[in-house]
């Protein structure tokens, strides 16, 4: 049930030889990873390639923080961490690169502090900008690795098809709930890509995100730390990768599975005959509206407007999408329809009457309007950023989630 | 008995676990494993095919005993373990969290 061995290009290790001198280990080096330097699969040569190594971990959260702390305690050399957000309480659930008193500061800002404070021999590179087709060749080309810990889509689609263009192995997580998986998308070394596995993305909205459907907290750290273990590895020329593999964790059951994938031959990523030259816009092939969490062509409400039509005593009727749960979190009195009830209780809805539907951030409600608008009903509007903008804008003593 | 699992978006729709089963009279294939699966969640129907050509949805896979199945004939006899029910048909789907 393994893959067949995908044909390997040789390790960086032995690509870089001889090391150069700045390469050889310190004395404190020597000490610092002589757990590393006993083991005869990494010993003085592996550890020193990854000394020569350069890792760039795409987003500094729940799959970035494990990622940069093991390959900066193992002695990546050069850590690039990406990422354009800042620290906000509800990441400190699952991101340990960021402390308490880190709220408010950019991620890449206490990243490179605790990677300091873990290592202080690596160097770390801190790029605070959102990673687009604009930028991102020339911001992956001076790394060996790409780790992709992002939490989106169209940034998954970038970084396959940059890593595909550069030849660069790209290691890729992904968690939801309780659910996570892994794989190594190096088509230099034989393997299929993240397009010869997922084709198209989901329709917006349809598959929630951490956001949307929360995340335990432990499991990130989990396949986080399983992204480090294979970029090491790749790095040293020691194990097998998971080229070829997609390993699924159910965290409710404690159990790891291993999928064999197959390269095809009609990927326009990294295919027989490639269309994907160039980096496209991400964004519009996911379907994703450019900067905002609702959708071009219908209705928006802003919350300004829909408070001052409510304070007008306006006969507006709300309907809340999300989970129970989430209503229990905080609401604003909206008619609480979870998404995957829609269809079944659209009676409960008057099709006469304006609706506003509203969700966390603009995307279930998206998607619902669209179920209620196949069903004819045309009064929708969707509350532009959701319930989480009215909390930010509205009322600030709503409880966050 | 059949056993299939879904990814959460389709749990979710179908109000069911991780897990279902179904029962499939004659051979047991990927096309008739799914037929069975709609007839019994028929909410799902068009959510992991497209309604009118059938084509599997691009953000979704099969497996079967490890194996990725999606590129095959939807005619394909499925091997003994799935119509036994000892391994699971198992549909894949996309997620992006980080
Ligand atoms: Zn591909």
């Amino acid at each position: 049930m393994h893959a067949s061995s995908a044909p390997r290009e040789p390790p960086l290790k032995d690509r870089m030889k001889p090391a150069p001198p700045e390469r050889e280990l310190s004395r404190e080096e020597v000490a610092r990873y002589s757990r590393h330097l006993l083991l005869p699969e990494v010993g003085q040569g592996g550890q020193k390639a990854l000394k020569a190594a350069s890792v760039l971990i795409v987003g500094a959260g729940g799959l970035g923080s494990p990622a940069a702390m093991y390959l900066a305690a193992a002695g990546v050399g050069k850590i690039g961490i990406a990422d354009a957000d800042v620290v906000d309480l509800t990441n400190l659930q699952r991101q340990l690169l960021h402390a308490t008193t880190d709220i408010g500061r950019p991620k890449t800002d206490s990243a490179r502090d605790t990677i300091g404070g873990i290592n202080p021999h690596v160097i770390v590179r801190p790029i605070e900008s959102r990673l687009d087709s604009g930028n991102a060749l020339e911001i992956l080309s001076p790394y060996d690795v790409i780790i992709d810990g992002s939490d989106n889509f169209p940034t998954r689609y970038l970084l396959n098809d940059a890593c595909v263009i550069l030849g660069k192995p790209n290691i890729y997580g992904s968690v939801f709930r309780f659910e996570g998986q892994v794989s190594v998308f190096y088509p230099k070394a034989g393997g299929p890509c993240y397009r010869c596995l997922y084709p198209a993305p989901p329709p917006p909205g349809l598959v929630p995100s951490c956001a949307e459907g929360g995340v335990l907290g432990v499991l990130p750290g989990i396949i986080g730390s399983l992204q480090a273990l294979e970029a090491i590895k790749i790095v040293i020329g020691r194990g097998d990768a998971l080229t070829g593999k997609l390993l699924l964790f159910d965290a409710l059951g404690t159990k790891f599975r291993e999928l064999t994938l197959k390269k095809d031959p009609s990927c326009p990523a990294c295919g027989d005959n490639p269309t994907i030259r160039t980096l496209i816009d991400y964004e519009d092939f996911c379907g994703v509206p450019h900067g905002t969490g609702g959708t071009g062509d219908q209705a928006e409400i802003t919350v300004e407007e829909l408070k001052r039509r409510l304070d007008g005593g306006e006969e507006i009727f709300l309907l809340d999408v999300r989970e129970p749960l989430e209503y229990g979190i905080c609401n604003i009195g909206g008619h609480l329809i979870p998404p995957g009830e829609l269809a079944m209780r659209i009676t409960e809805l008057d099709p006469a009457r304006e609706i506003v539907v509203y969700c966390k951030t603009g995307i279930r409600s998206a998607r619902a309007i669209e179920t209620l608008r196949q069903k004819g009903f045309q009064k929708l509007r969707n509350l532009t950023g959701g319930i989480d903008a009215w909390a930010d804008r509205i009322d600030h003593t709503m409880a966050r989630y | 008995m059949i056993r299939v699992t879904l990814p959460y978006h389709l749990r979710t729709l179908a109000g069911t676990g991780a897990e279902v089963t179904v029962d499939v009279d004659g051979p047991v294939t990927r096309a008739s494993v799914l037929d069975a699966l709609e007839t019994a969640y028929p909410m799902l129907r068009g959510t992991i095919r497209d309604h009118d050509t059938k084509e599997r949805r691009p953000f979704l896979r099969f497996f079967v005993c490890g194996e990725d199945v999606s590129l095959a004939s939807p005619e394909d006899p499925l091997p003994e373990e799935i119509a036994s029910g000892r391994e699971p048909f198992m549909v894949i789907g996309a997620i992006a969290g980080g």
